[in-house]
């Protein structure tokens, strides 16, 4: 293959690419970006499922006088620029009006700028890191920041007679380092005095030199800030070296996982974790969702699907009151959303970030599963 | 705390020197730094997982089954990969490059094939209480790794010095060619090299699996860096050495997550690496000339 | 036709700028291999290129203009810190410690809040286009190209393949190699620069073993012949997930195979035979 072949080839085989935009035209573009394979590829599926539950009954009806929505999801594989090139295609070439993701906050703050920079409307739907919504006035978020739930938590534990504190977290990703931070400033505000501070790596498996050192310290408490699988390994080897009922686990949003008992087993007993959203929750919205949830994959939906599920009615809900397929008329109406969903009800601060934190529930894991905390 | 702490590192350590044993093996004697090594180490523990899971296996008869089903993994990789470099006299460059991307390929592939989970061995395999010895706590896996260390080191140092093998395979590390015109089969003695160290590999996997209980494809990769410092602080080639540096290694971590901070974990690795480098390239230990450029 | 074109150029410019990145940091694993030493570490001193301009740009408020070249002062105080005590040994030596770099970088990212930790540094302004990019990839190119032409050039060809040879003919082995290793880390300081003022986000994750893999692949891919190899093989790699994408799940499997296959049977590179000189 020579030079000239080579390019010209190239240049074919993007512009061949860029075809089936015009096929696809049927319908009002939206677009998301998730993770869909790769190691976190569990969070993008379980958001995927949702949002396209959530269109199985908006495209029922459809919007905009009977108009369905067009959703293409693209696969970011978790990686920066696979998410960029993503947004690109689905502004540039099937001019989505709005885009729903990406699935990570490290994501979103390299996506943000440039959906921002073409003020299309961005709804991030997993994304808990402070700062996302500082990208620009057309970031929003329907996923509640760890700011509004960590507090929750922790006021449980101190009512259940929690003075002392160790900080624990993964410091190689940006979701538990975020979520640490605000558990530091938490523990400050409610007046826990922190012992120590540790950090591990999200792949780490030894953790015995960190453990052994906060227990000699006799903390009541030690706060977790990491994805579940570390949060499962740190429960596992704490049970070897001796911690007992008389320490009590505190989780962030990484350990609210019905992984978490599935790996960690009777390690994980007496965690307990702050949630919006709770799978038994008696509310017959709720119990609907997870029903038709169950029907569709065969499977119970987790926090990241009913997250979705909300987030795609609102984008709906928005665009029906935008009254046309425009990006600024859209995110005039996001901006004004009041929306009842699984999740509880819904507005947007002014900041762009979910109003209400009064969903919040605290779990506790017994015998491998998740109840309301007593 | 102190004590806890020694035996944490010990522990570590050991699950670092373990790792590094047949890592170092291959270099000495085949002149190799063959990356494929971590792959036997997660396909050995893979193998462990699906012996117990799948057909209900005790550890006892999981354990020498998987490593050896490493070790032959080991033989045939070795095979496709590495004797066409050996029999043109290729630069260790080339078979570095080879089994640098073959290594990646089977990682890639392996995750495709069976997920980025992390996956557990099931839970009553060996008892994960942990026994209280003057108030040191310690496992029963933690004993095997232990035992299973100094037995395996105690072994390989007494097959390379005391036997005729030994002697042979000494003879092929010092020059393959004058090996091969005296009668040696270097061939044979290369798929045995393998076999050994594709075996250790595996049983390390199994071992520091059963340990963390964390089974998942990129495992070998996990502890490669920690191998790098391994051989090269304790000498290529050098078995004593990979162990004493492995064991260091592990203490000086532990103490520096105890009592320092624990972010500077990793990066103590590769100071010391580095040190060793500009003070000392043959390693703490080493005796053997490095061949310089 | 112009709006077209203009969403279009939009839609790919990601993927125009990475081609002439990648084509810049293939250019950097080149000058290594060129003279017959590997190097695993080309991700980390993009990186230190990245993280470094960045500061400047963000923190300092420092012109690119002064930010572009200064980007590669610690990508090469890296690389003499590196290769200084390596270069002198065999050459399995510099491939372990530049693997190590990387990882105690990231390390160090991660550790120290000034770098922004897990989060990473974001809001870098969008300093560079397609002209620095492309004009560096052919400034580079022509300045490897007359290197190669010169006597420079075949002292490198000497010592990689037959060092004890080019050392008998009096060729200073160390001093090239050393050479080799530092404008190899100024060519991946300047692409992690660039890179960096084109994405606005910049992470610790992003310069680790993998993609020190990646580039070794593109030039493997390549060969190393002449300086245009490795750059179509990086055009190549960068361009073929984006167009199979089925492809992109292998992506990992695929650069590892390229880098065996190239090894044992084409170690003159896949695309070498039809551009060496006959």
């Amino acid at each position: 293959m020579n030079r000239r072949h080579l390019m010209t080839g190239a240049i074919a085989g993007l512009a061949a690419s860029t075809l089936p935009a015009a096929a696809q035209a049927a319908g009002i573009p939206v677009g998301a970006i998730e993770i869909l394979t790769g190691p976190a590829a569990a969070y993008g599926i379980a958001i995927k499922a949702g949002l396209e539950l959530a269109l199985d009954t908006i495209n029922q009806k459809g919007i905009l006088g009977g108009q369905k929505i067009a959703l293409t999801v693209e696969d970011s594989a978790g990686d920066k620029n696979q998410a960029i090139n993503a947004a690109r295609k689905l502004i540039g070439r099937d001019k989505a009006v709005l885009i729903i993701g990406p699935t990570l906050s490290n994501e979103m703050f390299a996506v943000g700028p440039v959906t921002n920079e073409r003020k299309v409307p961005t709804i991030g739907t997993s994304t808990t890191a402070t700062g996302i919504t500082e990208i620009g006035p057309y970031i929003f978020r329907t996923s509640l920041p760890e700011s509004d739930v960590v507090p929750v938590t922790f006021k449980k534990a101190q009512a259940r007679g929690v003075k002392t504190v160790a900080l624990m977290y993964a410091n190689d990703d940006a979701f538990s380092k975020s979520g640490f931070d605000v558990m530091k400033a938490a523990a400050e505000k409610l007046g826990l005095k922190i012992l120590t501070i540790e950090t591990f790596g999200s792949k780490d498996t030894d953790f015995s030199a960190q453990l052994t050192k906060v227990k000699g310290l006799k903390p009541d408490a030690v706060t977790i800030s990491a994805l579940v699988e570390p949060v499962s390994g740190v429960l596992l080897q704490a049970r070897q070296l001796g911690f007992g009922k008389e320490t009590l686990f505190i989780g962030g949003n990484g350990s609210n996982s019905p992984k978490l008992g599935d790996i960690a087993g009777a390690a994980a007993d007496g965690m307990i974790v702050g949630s919006p959203w709770f799978i038994a929750k008696p509310d017959p919205l709720n119990t609907a969702f997870v029903a038709a949830f169950k029907a569709k994959y065969n499977k119970d939906p987790d926090q990241f699907a009913a997250q979705a599920y909300d987030c795609m009615f609102i984008a709906a809900a928005a665009i029906e009151r935008a009254g046309a397929a425009d990006s600024e008329k859209i995110t005039a109406a996001l901006a004004k959303t009041s929306y009842t969903g699984v999740m509880g009800p819904f507005a947007f601060t002014a900041g762009r970030d979910p109003a209400s934190s009064e969903g919040v529930v605290v779990l506790e894991m017994k015998g491998g599963k998740f109840g309301i905390a007593s | 705390m102190l004590a806890q702490q020694l035996v944490n590192g010990v522990l570590l350590g050991a699950t670092y020197a373990l790792f590094a044993l047949g890592f170092t093996l291959i270099f000495g004697v085949l002149r190799v730094i063959n990356l494929v090594y971590g792959f036997y180490f997660s396909a050995g523990a893979f193998m462990a997982l699906f012996l117990t899971r799948q057909y209900g296996w005790p550890i006892v008869a999981a354990l020498p089954v998987a490593a050896a089903g490493a070790g032959v993994l080991a033989i045939a990789l070795d095979w496709v990969l590495l004797t066409r470099l050996r029999r043109v006299g290729a630069p260790e460059l080339a078979s570095l490059m080879v089994t640098l991307g073959a290594v990646l390929a089977l990682y890639a592939a392996s995750t495709a094939l069976l997920g980025p989970d992390i996956r557990r061995l099931p839970p009553d395999l060996i008892g994960a209480e942990a026994m209280v010895i003057a108030g040191v706590r310690i496992t029963a896996a933690q004993v095997l790794i232990l035992v299973a260390t100094a037995v395996l080191v105690g072994g390989l140092i007494a097959l390379m010095r005391g036997t005729r093998l030994g002697l042979a395979l000494r003879a092929m590390a010092e020059n393959p060619d004058a090996a091969g015109l005296m009668g040696i089969d270097t061939g044979r003695l290369a798929a045995l090299v393998s076999f050994i160290s594709g075996a250790l590999a595996g049983a390390g996997g199994v071992l520091i699996g059963l340990n963390f209980n964390a089974i998942h494809p990129y495992m070998g990769e996990a502890m490669m860096l920690r191998g790098f410092v391994v051989i090269i602080v304790g000498g290529l080639g050098d078995i004593r050495g990979a162990l004493i540096a492995g064991l260091l290694l592990g203490i000086v971590e532990v103490l520096t997550a105890g009592y320092v901070a624990s972010g500077l974990k990793e990066a103590v690795a590769f100071a010391i690496l580095v040190a060793v480098l500009w003070t000392r390239p043959v390693g703490l230990f080493g005796r053997a000339v490095v061949r310089r450029a | 036709m112009m709006a077209w074109w203009d969403d279009f150029f939009w839609t790919y410019q990601n993927l125009v700028y990475a081609l002439g990145i990648n084509g810049l940091l293939a250019l950097s694993i080149y000058v290594v291999l060129a003279v017959g030493q590997l190097s695993l570490g080309q991700a980390a001193f993009m990186g230190l290129g990245a993280y470094s301009s960045t500061i400047m740009t963000v923190k300092f408020k420092l012109p690119f203009l002064l930010v572009l070249p200064a980007s590669c002062v610690v990508p090469v105080v890296f690389a003499l810190l590196i290769g200084g005590p390596t270069l002198r040994l065999s050459g399995v030596y510099l491939a372990i410690a530049t693997i190590g770099l990387g990882e105690v970088l990231r390390a160090v990212y991660l550790n120290i809040d000034y770098f922004g930790g897990a989060l990473g540094l974001s809001g870098i302004p969008e300093r560079a286009g397609v002209g620095a990019i492309y004009g560096l990839l052919v400034v580079a190119l022509l300045v490897l190209w007359l290197v190669g032409r010169s006597h420079i050039g075949r002292a490198m060809e000497a010592m990689r393949t037959d060092e004890t040879a080019a050392e008998v003919m009096g060729i200073n082995v160390p001093r090239y190699r050393l050479g080799a290793l530092l404008a190899s880390a100024v060519l991946a300081g300047l692409a992690g620069a660039l890179s960096a003022h084109v994405s606005s986000f910049i992470g610790p994750n992003e310069y680790g073993f993998e993609p020190a893999v990646t580039i070794l692949s593109y030039a493997l891919l390549g060969g190393i012949g002449t300086p245009i190899a490795p750059v179509l093989g990086a055009w190549i790699l960068t361009l073929l997930p984006e167009m199979l994408r089925g492809l992109a799940d292998f992506r990992l499997v695929f650069n590892g195979l390229i880098i065996v296959i190239a090894v044992l049977f084409l170690p003159r590179g896949l695309l070498a035979f039809r551009l060496r000189r006959s």
